[in-house]
């Protein structure tokens, strides 16, 4: 297609490669960042990812970042905040209203100015979502918006990957012009094999301490996020602080990403660096420490025991052991046509057939010699 | 004689018989007076339903309708329940065989109705299904869709299995390992039930058909004796004459005058050949008097432009597309340019063009619009002017899935949880982050991340509980779990590297693909057979259990002979090391693990299958151990009732 348009004067592209964009979404569920706080307290958690996104941030000029909360009662930006974009980062005002105790000391940092700005927002966000965060909020909600941040992580990856695409006239400019505003059937071309090193780099870190099974209504959300990660070849690397998830496992093994779970969370800034900061161009030479032995049994649905053989809903594809009471499929609700005989019937019917047709004939011979029962 | 048999109507007894002269089928009482005598006229029957063979009632049911009948009316119905015990059967056939007979050849005879039986629709699977012996209207189904006739079509599938190799492996493989007691039939139609998709594939192929070539350019005459010779085919020549029309009129003009014979061979020497060919013509080539008339005339003679281009694409037909009334100046590229130049690209493009013109397309549709196929003209609308078309989707509902997902850990996780006190821990979390992280990008991120000297080797000895996040401890311990990590995924991907067939030889690894195929195929129609919950198919499925018992054997005796075949191989390396202990006095280490191959490895790459096969077995068994203590009981009660 290069050749075609006319981009193709431009020969000093060329040797430019795409930067990457990392996502990263932080699981600030409370609950479970109290029971980690004797090893690894929130804030030194964040503190160590935002040394990791300056890593990040200092590979490439180019590169770019994302830092998305999955919150126990919704999902939010730390980074980029769109909420107020009027607050530019300099502009002290701003942030001098919105958080009353700061005092008026104009901060003297002496800080690469990409590293301050995240930082910045990201902090300021956290508080925010702290503070904004009720008790009343928390009672009886144990889980995290797994499913929302990962939705919010893949718009901004497709929001930044069409203006990417435009501003740097790569090949498809035409294609994400004309997909702008909702994305058509066309939109796989931009992600086709055959442009993987134009586009930008995208990735999805998720920095896990729930335990994911208690979102069991995101279920199928997170599975959809999971899937169209996949399509578009954006790997999730998933970096568990505590517990072990078994579909994020899969996640991370169907997008190709890393799956660490972290046998000593105090470690976090070595695992950061060492598993997680190679973007997909490098992790192509690498030797990657993700897990090798994922658990791809399947569980059925009703009973969470793992089937050899079993039946499954041919609507929604829901796994059961047996055949679901009054051959309704527990999750879409759709009838199934289970037939009766679906009981294996192993013993030849040859003895009954044989009394059948003598007692239609009538011939009454049947019963030859009764002997006494017992 | 004519077919007659034991048959009660309407409950009571009596005799069914087909006339002499097979055009009517009647029924008459076995005791006078208990019933009418019916008589039905062969041309009035439209239908006829036979039990089928598993079915131990054998019954026979006639549809008849007169012929002045309107048509919406139902035809009437009779029943003949045959009776003859074991004679029944047989009886029923006779009488159903000649009636069908007799009715396709009356229904031939009328040009309005074609009757299509359709053979073998005595379904292998519906059980219920009650066999139509005719029908009326058959809908005109392709070939290829009919998978009855997929499966009984023997010559198919003989032709698929010569054309792939692997699969005719796996058939006489699964043919000579079958349970005795299925029968080779059976096994194939099984075997065949699952490939249905291959033989409609294949099918499809062979029914390509080879389209034609260019005559003149595959005919090179051969020199023999001095004598140049070329042989030429009935088929050739009417190639020739279809691709070449201008060698048609020059045949017709002159071959009377001429012989054929020399017609053909001045036609193979003359410039004409070479010019149609495309070939340049040098001086040095031969004239004809004759055939060198036809040279100048244009073989392509204009035929009449393409009418079928659709005008909104035709920018020849377009006046308005004319450049020059632009002013702009009359174009030189893109003109065609005389017809001597290349002579080999024009006449291969016209033949080209000329050999697709004949080629009828197959999967062309009728009513698509002319010159343009339906995509381009989908195209070619202007959708924008159309309002929104209503999204037609299935909605799939969800309801709700939490109960699928407590079980016992993640519920003490949430108890867990439920006991802290929300409004303390958000106000640790809060205070913790206010100290930690002040705003404004002023956070010590140093002092977070790395607790520094001093206070790394206060806490050198404490226990790993409590040691500050960061601590080079902690580090280390990351550090080796990643590299631990690491080497096991190296360890993964060298090995697959290293050896294809796992240190197996060839054949054997053959051999091990093979019995692994079959091995499914078994387990495949042991399954089908088993959750079929078809009482007839029980003696099927206890043979198959059987066969995969001997299925276990045949895995076993492979591992047999990869274990025997890798003894030689550490036979043959403790030997090497014998001898040169023996020829020089020094000990030769030998690495005996490192000898691939054995049984340790056949059951590591058929674990799974024997799993399967163990799963398979068990479970029959059981079922089986089950259902016979039921039996028992209800025997054993049958007889304390009487």
């Amino acid at each position: 297609m290069n050749s075609v348009d006319a981009s193709e004067h431009y020969e000093l592209g060329a040797p430019d490669l795409s930067p990457s964009l990392l996502t990263i979404v932080i699981d600030t569920n409370p609950h479970a960042w109290a029971v980690l706080e004797d090893s690894l307290p929130l804030s030194k958690a964040i503190a160590n990812i935002l040394v990791f996104i300056n890593a990040h941030l200092a590979c490439n000029y180019a590169n770019e970042v994302a830092v998305v909360a999955s919150h126990s009662q919704k999902a939010a930006w730390l980074y980029p905040s769109h909420s107020e974009p009027q607050y530019r980062p300099a502009d002290h005002d701003g942030d001098v209203t919105m958080n009353g105790t700061s005092d008026t000391t104009t901060p003297k940092t002496n800080k690469y100015r990409p590293f301050r700005i995240v930082e910045e927002q990201v902090t300021r966000n956290l508080k925010e979502l702290m503070d904004s965060t009720t008790g009343d909020d928390l009672r009886g909600n144990m889980s995290t918006m797994l499913a929302g941040a990962l939705t919010l992580a893949l718009s901004h990856i497709n929001r930044r990957t069409l203006a990417w695409a435009e501003e740097h006239g790569g090949a498809n400019t035409e294609d994400a012009a004309a997909d702008g505003n909702g994305g058509g059937t066309t939109s796989t071309n931009r992600y086709s094999a055959s442009n993987e090193d134009e586009r930008l780099q995208s990735r999805i870190l998720v920095v896990s301490v729930s335990g994911s099974t208690d979102a069991a209504h995101q279920y199928i959300p997170v599975m959809n996020s999971i899937f169209a990660c996949q399509r578009l070849s954006i790997p999730i690397d998933v970096c568990k602080l505590s517990g072990d998830a078994v579909f994020l496992q899969q996640a991370s093994d169907a997008t190709k990403g890393v799956y660490m779970a972290l046998a000593e969370p105090r470690g976090l800034l070595q695992y950061l660096m060492m598993a997680f900061l190679p973007d997909q161009r490098s992790r192509r030479h690498l030797v990657l420490p993700t897990r090798v032995d994922v658990d791809f049994r399947a569980a059925c649905f009703c009973h969470r025991r793992v089937v050899d053989v079993g039946f499954v809903c041919s609507i929604c594809l829901s796994i059961f052991c047996e055949p679901p009471p009054g051959g309704d499929c527990m999750t879409c609700g759709s009838h199934l046509d289970i037939r009766d005989n679906a009981k294996p019937a192993l013993l030849p019917r040859k003895k009954k057939k044989k009394k059948r047709v003598n007692g239609a004939s009538g011939t009454g011979t049947p019963m030859s010699t009764p002997t006494p029962g017992p | 004689m004519s077919p007659r048999g034991a048959a009660s109507y309407k409950k009571k007894d009596g005799t069914i018989a087909i006339s002499a002269d097979e055009k009517s089928v009647s029924w008459s009482p076995a005791v006078a007076g208990a019933g009418n005598m019916i008589t039905i006229p062969v041309v009035n029957i439209t239908n006829l339903q036979q039990t089928p063979a598993s079915n131990p009632k054998v019954m026979l049911k006639i549809f008849a309708q007169a012929p002045d009948a309107p048509p919406d009316s139902t035809p009437d119905q009779y029943v003949f329940q045959f009776t003859a015990g074991a004679d029944a059967r047989p009886q029923a056939d006779v009488i159903k065989d000649t009636l069908s007979a007799r009715i396709n050849s009356a229904k031939s005879a009328t040009p309005s109705q074609t009757p299509g039986p359709r053979g073998g629709s005595e379904g292998l699977s519906a059980a219920m299904a009650i066999a139509n012996a005719v029908t009326s209207a058959g809908t005109s189904k392709s070939p290829l869709d009919d998978e009855n006739k997929l499966r009984s079509d023997i010559e198919l599938q003989q032709s698929l299995l010569r054309s792939d190799s692997n699969l005719q492996r796996m058939f006489f493989e699964g043919l000579h390992t079958k349970p005795e007691a299925l029968s080779s039939g059976s096994f194939v139609s099984q075997f065949w039930s699952t490939r249905l998709h291959l033989l409609r594939a294949h099918a499809i192929e062979q029914g390509q058909i080879r389209g034609s070539y260019n005559v003149l350019s595959s005919l090179k005459p051969r020199v023999e004796d001095n004598v140049t010779r070329l042989n030429i085919s009935k088929e050739q020549i009417q190639l020739i004459f279809s691709q070449h029309p201008l060698v048609k009129r020059v045949y017709d003009e002159n071959v009377p005058k001429l012989s054929e014979q020399q017609f053909w061979s001045r036609f193979f020497q003359s410039r004409l050949f070479k010019k149609l060919r495309g070939e340049r013509i040098t001086e040095a080539d031969a004239t004809d008097a004759v055939l060198d008339k036809y040279l100048r005339t244009d073989e392509g003679a204009k035929p009449d432009r393409d009418t079928n281009i659709h005008h909104f694409l035709d920018l020849a037909g377009n006046e308005l597309n004319h450049s020059q009334r632009r002013g702009n100046r009359p174009e030189l590229d893109m003109r065609p340019s005389g017809v001597d130049k290349v002579p080999i690209i024009r006449t291969l493009n016209s033949l080209s063009e000329k050999i697709m013109a004949n080629v009828a397309p197959a999967d062309g549709d009728m009513s698509a619009p002319i010159g343009i196929n339906e995509e381009a003209w989908k195209k070619l609308q202007l959708q924008d002017l159309r309002g929104e078309e209503a999204q037609s989707r299935i909605t799939l509902n969800i309801r709700d899935q939490s109960r699928f997902f407590t079980h016992g850990q993640e519920e003490d996780k949430t108890k867990q949880f439920a006991k802290q006190d929300p409004d303390q821990l958000l106000q640790t979390l809060r205070a913790e982050i206010n100290q930690n992280l002040p705003s404004q990008g002023n956070t010590q991120l140093r002092k977070l991340v790395d607790p520094g000297d001093d206070e790394d080797e206060e806490m050198e000895d404490a226990p790993a509980s409590r040691r500050p996040v960061g601590s080079s401890a902690a580090l280390h311990d990351a550090f080796s779990q990643l590299l631990e990590a690491l080497r096991v995924r190296r360890a993964q991907m060298t090995e697959r590297a290293a050896s294809e067939t796992y240190g197996l030889s060839m054949a054997l690894f053959d051999r091990l693909t093979l019995t692994h195929a079959t091995t499914t195929e078994f387990l495949h129609q042991f399954w089908q057979a088993f959750l079929s919950g078809n009482p007839d198919r029980a003696g099927e499925v206890a043979s198959l259990a059987e066969s995969l018992q001997r299925a276990r054997e045949r895995i076993e005796a492979v591992a047999n002979d990869a274990e025997a075949e890798r003894k030689v191989e550490v036979d043959r390396l403790k030997k090497q090391a014998r001898d040169v202990y023996e020829s020089t006095g020094r000990k030769l280490r030998v690495n005996l693990e490192g000898v691939e191959g054995g049984q340790k490895v056949v059951n590591q790459l058929l674990g799974p299958t024997l799993h399967a096969l163990e799963v398979a077995s068990t479970r029959y068994q059981r079922e089986l151990a089950e259902q016979k203590s039921k039996e028992a009981a209800i025997a054993s009660q049958e007889m304390a009732g009487t």
